[in-house]
């Protein structure tokens, strides 16, 4: 079998080059029109940026909401205070956690900003950052969770009340915790933000999207879209990792 | 170590008293009908087969546990009231619990500074300077950087008490202190509490150490069912126990 291979390569030497070398010119030619021709390019990096922009705001905002609504929960689970708030925080959680982000993020476009011209990257910093939001409540919540009780009472017990007991006792230990998770919910959202597109934000995968529609080729816009991705994903990985065993290290 | 109670040869108003205390937890009866009255600087041990309520009776001291029924007056005022401010009477209340409960993401000073500092308004110096103090009667300055996990049980629970004291509180409750000890542990915890005993500190101790409620203990309450059967000076407690249950409860643990 490989012989005949080899023997095959040998007989059609010629051949093999001539057809390495149309290979190696068509996808320089293929990288040539797609990235190079008219800064193609640059859509990749801006569409980068704006995905990197909303990321990052939409995790800020998320750990904001998260935080908010953790409080609120736990704060009801251990007092019963407050109801109503807490009732609202429960329907927010129901409502994010079970419809799919690409749904919230058409409803907040198209719907609740319908008659308002509005910045296509502030709508998706905003229903990423509340869809975030909810996961990140039950992330902070459990955290709270894995806190044994005798710390609340040992707080308690001194005579710190209960904000005081989880800002100074509880929170820095649950937050310790969660560091981790947290960062992995940032390298989701990465990855979920993808989904803008549909209301034509112009992030990566729009960047890749419209070279494939400029240059009527799919395979090489996409494949850098998604290299892209892995290689950022790779490395918020990488540290989180590291994070992860410098926490560890540090456990007391 | 110095409390604020000195020796007061008058006796005056109890400094906790228990009226009709009730709690249930759901449909069980935990706690039914206690009266008690506890002065300034008693030694009250509070012993009881396992399940009988010590812990619960001395967590409805500080409303860790919500009374069901009943008054609970502290330095003359109700604690149990919901308009009185439990959080400043719990700071005139220490308390130890069995799990030690240190603050595991912060140094040994921090542990016993945090609270002085944050809820009695002490600077960092005053607060550092009661705590050096402290730690030094339980053979412990050395340790103030560590962090509570670089300790062993019982030097965890010693500065546990250390860190009730700073608090310079009024009545020291404690819940089986030394019950999650290895025995050679237990001595110097017991140590540290007869020291806080002979400095007239009034305390309320769970325990199921039977020689330290004799020789330490001003009384010592057996507590079974719910309520107190039997209360007396340890002496007497000890050694003619009148109480039937009593009796067969001592005849297990001595």
């Amino acid at each position: 079998m490989w012989e005949k291979i080899v023997t095959f390569f040998v007989q059609n030497w010629e051949k093999a080059g001539v057809f390495l070398e149309q290979a190696r010119k068509n996808f320089v030619d293929s990288f040539y029109l797609n990235f190079v021709e008219d800064a193609r390019w640059t859509y990749l990096l801006n569409g980068l940026i704006v995905t990197l922009k909303v990321t990052f705001f939409a995790v800020i905002l998320g750990f904001v909401i998260g935080f908010i609504i953790a409080m609120i929960r736990s704060s009801h689970e251990n007092t019963g205070k407050p109801k109503i708030l807490n009732a609202i925080a429960g329907l927010y959680l129901t409502v994010i956690r079970g419809t799919p982000v690409l749904v919230q993020l058409m409803i907040i476009y198209f719907v609740v900003f319908a008659s308002v011209r509005i910045d296509k990257t502030f709508v998706a910093i905003l229903a990423f950052g509340i869809n975030s939001g909810a996961y990140q409540a039950e992330i902070f919540r459990s955290g709270i969770q894995s806190i044994p009780r005798g710390q609340f009472e040992a707080g308690r017990s001194l005579g710190f009340n209960y904000s005081q007991t989880m800002i100074h006792i509880i929170m820095p230990q649950a937050f310790k915790n969660v560091i981790p998770t947290l960062c992995n919910e940032f390298i989701t959202l990465l990855k979920e933000t993808s989904v803008a597109s549909y209301i034509a934000l112009e992030d990566l995968t729009k960047g890749g999207d419209i070279i494939r529609s400029r240059t009527y080729s799919a395979f090489m816009p996409l494949m850098a879209v998604a290299l892209i991705y892995l290689l950022l994903v790779l490395i918020f990985s990488h540290f989180v990792k590291r994070l992860e065993r410098r926490l560890k290290r540090s456990d007391h | 170590m110095t409390t604020e109670n000195g020796h007061d040869a008058l006796p005056e108003k109890p400094l906790i008293q228990v009226k009709d205390l009730c709690k249930t937890f759901d449909s069980n009866e935990v706690l039914k009908h206690i009266t008690v009255d506890i002065h300034k600087g008693d030694v009250v041990c509070v012993i009881g087969p396992s399940g009988s309520g010590k812990s619960t009776f001395l967590r409805c001291l500080n409303r860790l546990e919500e009374p069901t029924e009943g008054q609970i007056l502290f330095e003359g005022v109700d604690i149990c009231d919901k308009k009185t401010d439990i959080d400043r009477h719990r700071q005139k209340m220490g308390m130890v619990f069995q799990q030690f409960n240190l603050f595991p993401h912060m140094t040994i000073m921090k542990n016993l500074t945090i609270a002085p500092m944050k809820l009695q308004g002490k600077s960092q110096k005053e607060a550092e300077e009661t705590a050096n103090e402290l730690l030094e009667k339980v053979g412990l300055k050395d340790r103030a950087g560590d962090y509570p996990s670089r300790l062993s049980g019982g030097q965890q629970q010693r500065i546990a008490i250390v860190r009730a004291l700073c608090m310079k509180p009024d009545v020291m409750l404690f819940d089986e202190p030394t019950s999650a000890l290895d025995p050679e542990m237990i001595g110097e915890v017991l140590d540290v509490m007869r020291d806080l005993a002979e400095q007239k500190m009034t305390m309320v101790v769970v325990t199921h150490e039977m020689g330290f409620a004799r020789e330490v203990g001003t009384r010592v309450m057996f507590l079974d069912g719910g309520d107190f059967l039997e209360e007396n000076e340890p002496k007497e407690f000890f050694e003619h126990p009148k109480n039937e249950r009593l009796k067969s409860f001592l005849s297990k643990v001595l």
